[in-house]
């Protein structure tokens, strides 16, 4: 927003533009944590790609495999309970 | 005299704020039954590391390990240029020259942030210095000068406690003259045709400053740890050290051959322990009394900022018959109501103890080491000591620089400077330390010591706060493995009274900043207006 010399606050981007700026400057600050945390901050990029594929390759199975299984191990547990047949 | 030896111990961390009790058989809450060595309350807080960031530090270091390793293997099979030093071709079958393995952490972890260090300093190092900017192309193996100077950056990492590290005033002025009158260079050693009538002057005034007979300088103060320890002390004698002594006391024990025991840092149980162990016992095997029994701790600890618990060291070394070593060479200068060190700062008479030892870099703006005491011993060391029979000696412009600034110190030289730098000193100190306190960072350390340590604890986070403190104009000393325990790294700031508050209030606002953003506010003790908003707080506040 700016300030016009009247005294008008004037709206300078849209609405749904600014919310998007925010969430932008928010996962990046979470995304300088994280690089900080795990001392990626101190690797160089091509490292920095290595370790960032393997880790999302590792996760995505992770969600793929629950994906996959959960409904099995849901009603296998129910069964267990005895809450359904 | 007795001594009980159990010690008060609040809450989560060691900050005690009581003391030794003179009478047998106190346990526990005695604090009004006891008459102290001490005159003032002596506070110093260690903060125990919060788990999850000791885990995740852990978790980093791993992560840069692997990485180390992959590169090692990269470097090793030629897929990426390697910039280290290497044996020749011809020389590949030899007995290798350079230790690859100890050097891992130097190439894999030290290089990748280590444009935090060695930092060209185009001025004086004084309040305020200038820097010469400096860029990497291939990620800190080299580096380039772009011929930018960064004016004016505030400087938190000198040892510059008064001030005196400064290009103009009475002590420049001086220095300049007895340049001109005796030049830079003395041309020889101490016993040879090296003793100026400055040197004598010195040695006279800084016997006067200290409050002891006689007194020696050397040009080094590192030289003059490491080479007068050994004249002292030989094979069959018996050196008690603290666990963090400075790499000259380690190194000058080293040296002399004597049998070293090392008790745990500032803790008097430990020592007393081992001295009665010794007496008792004697040298192993033989069961003879060993020789001489020399305690070896120094005023200010360097990384810690904690001072030595010296009444009581006193006291020890006066029942077991020890002899007591003090390395003061930081808190010459920087403690005390007339800055003449630790013994000012608890009232203690010099003369229990048997070396002084201190450097002239830190408060006096100068190089140089000194050893005080009585006459015999110093002049048993100027025939027996390595450093003044084959080093140099001190330049006559160091030596003027000194001669002048003790004097300013000292309220000879007719004004109220000294007296003023030094209130400045321990203003400054207070104030720093409360506020950085306040705003929730882990600091360690006594509360009266210019030494401030900060802790990082994340080797990523050693780099970034080396890097976003020079982007605001703020010059800091970050400091990791192996100057520290793994995972403790900090950033090291020393307070000078030629800070302004001013200057003090730009840093702490930086350093705030820096520290909201990399999240190094990990302190859970309470804090200004921050009494009770979370559990723990609110548990450790009602505690004690």
């Amino acid at each position: 927003m700016i300030r016009t010399g009247r005294e008008r606050w004037v709206q300078r981007e849209p609405i749904e533009n600014m919310a998007l700026g925010d969430a932008w400057k928010q996962l990046s600050w979470f995304y300088y944590q994280y690089v900080l945390v795990t001392a990626l901050y101190m690797l160089e990029p091509w490292e920095r790609t290595i370790f960032n594929s393997l880790l999302i390759t590792v996760a995505a199975m992770a969600v793929y495999t629950g994906y996959v299984f959960m409904p099995q191990h849901i009603m296998a547990i129910l069964h267990y309970f005895e809450v359904v047949q | 005299v007795f001594y009980c030896v159990s010690e008060c111990d609040f809450g989560k961390d060691r900050s005690s704020g009581l003391n030794w009790c003179v009478g047998r058989g106190c346990l526990g809450n005695h604090h009004a039954s006891c008459t102290s060595l001490y005159k003032k309350p002596f506070v110093e807080s260690f903060e125990e590391t919060p788990l999850l960031v000791a885990v995740l530090t852990y978790m980093g270091y791993g992560i840069l390990t692997i990485f180390g390793y992959l590169r090692d293997f990269l470097r090793d099979w030629k897929f990426e240029k390697c910039h280290l030093a290497r044996e020749r071709e011809e020389q590949k079958d030899f007995v290798p020259l350079y230790q690859d393995f100890e050097n891992f952490y130097t190439r894999n972890l030290y290089m990748r942030i280590r444009d935090n260090w060695n930092r060209p300093i185009h001025s004086v190092p004084g309040a305020k210095m200038d820097l010469v900017e400096r860029v990497t192309p291939d990620y800190n193996w080299t580096f380039e000068h772009t011929g930018k100077v960064l004016k004016d950056v505030i400087n938190m990492g000198s040892y510059n406690y008064l001030g005196f590290a400064e290009n103009t005033g009475t002590c420049a002025d001086a220095a300049s003259e007895c340049t001109v009158k005796y030049g830079v260079g003395v041309c020889s050693s101490r016993q040879e045709t090296g003793n100026l009538d400055k040197h004598e002057e010195l040695e006279k005034l800084v016997a006067r400053f200290l409050g002891v007979e006689s007194s020696m300088v050397f040009g080094m103060g590192f030289a003059t740890n490491s080479m007068n320890i050994p004249a002292l002390m030989g094979k069959g004698c018996l050196i008690l050290s603290d666990e963090l002594n400075h790499a000259s006391l380690v190194l000058g024990a080293r040296l002399s051959g004597a049998t070293i025991r090392v008790f745990k840092h500032n803790n008097m149980q430990s020592l007393e322990k081992l001295l009665w162990d010794a007496v008792v016992h004697g040298q192993p095997r033989t069961h003879r009394p060993w020789k001489k029994i020399l305690i070896l701790v120094e005023g200010i600890y360097s990384m810690e900022g904690s001072i030595v618990r010296l009444p009581e060291i006193i006291a020890l070394k006066k029942k077991y018959k020890a002899y007591l070593y003090l390395d003061e060479a930081h808190s010459i200068g920087a403690l005390g109501p007339r800055g003449r060190g630790v013994v000012d700062y608890f009232g203690l008479d010099p003369c229990d103890i048997d070396i002084m030892m201190g450097t002239f870099t830190k408060s006096f703006g100068s190089a140089g080491g000194y050893i005080g005491g009585k006459k015999d011993l110093v002049d048993y060391l100027r025939l027996h000591s390595h450093s003044a029979v084959y080093a140099t000696s001190m330049s006559p412009p160091i030596t003027q620089q000194i001669i002048t600034s003790m004097k300013c110190i000292m309220g000879e030289d007719g004004t109220t400077l000294g007296q003023e730098r030094l209130c400045q000193l321990s203003e400054n100190t207070t104030y720093f330390r409360r506020r950085l306190h306040e705003m929730g960072f882990i600091i360690y350390g006594n509360n009266d010591s210019p030494v401030v340590p900060l802790m990082l604890y994340m080797p990523a986070k050693i780099g970034a706060f080396g890097r976003e403190m020079l982007k605001r104009n703020i010059g800091t000393v970050v400091v990791g493995f192996p100057a520290t325990p793994i995972i403790e790294s900090r950033a090291r700031f020393c307070v000078s009274a030629a800070h302004t508050r001013e200057m003090l209030d730009t840093a702490l606002n930086a350093i705030s900043e820096v520290g909201d953003l990399l999240q190094l506010k990990y302190s859970r003790k309470n804090r200004h207006g921050r009494e009770g908003t979370d559990l723990f707080s609110y548990l450790e506040s009602h505690q004690d």
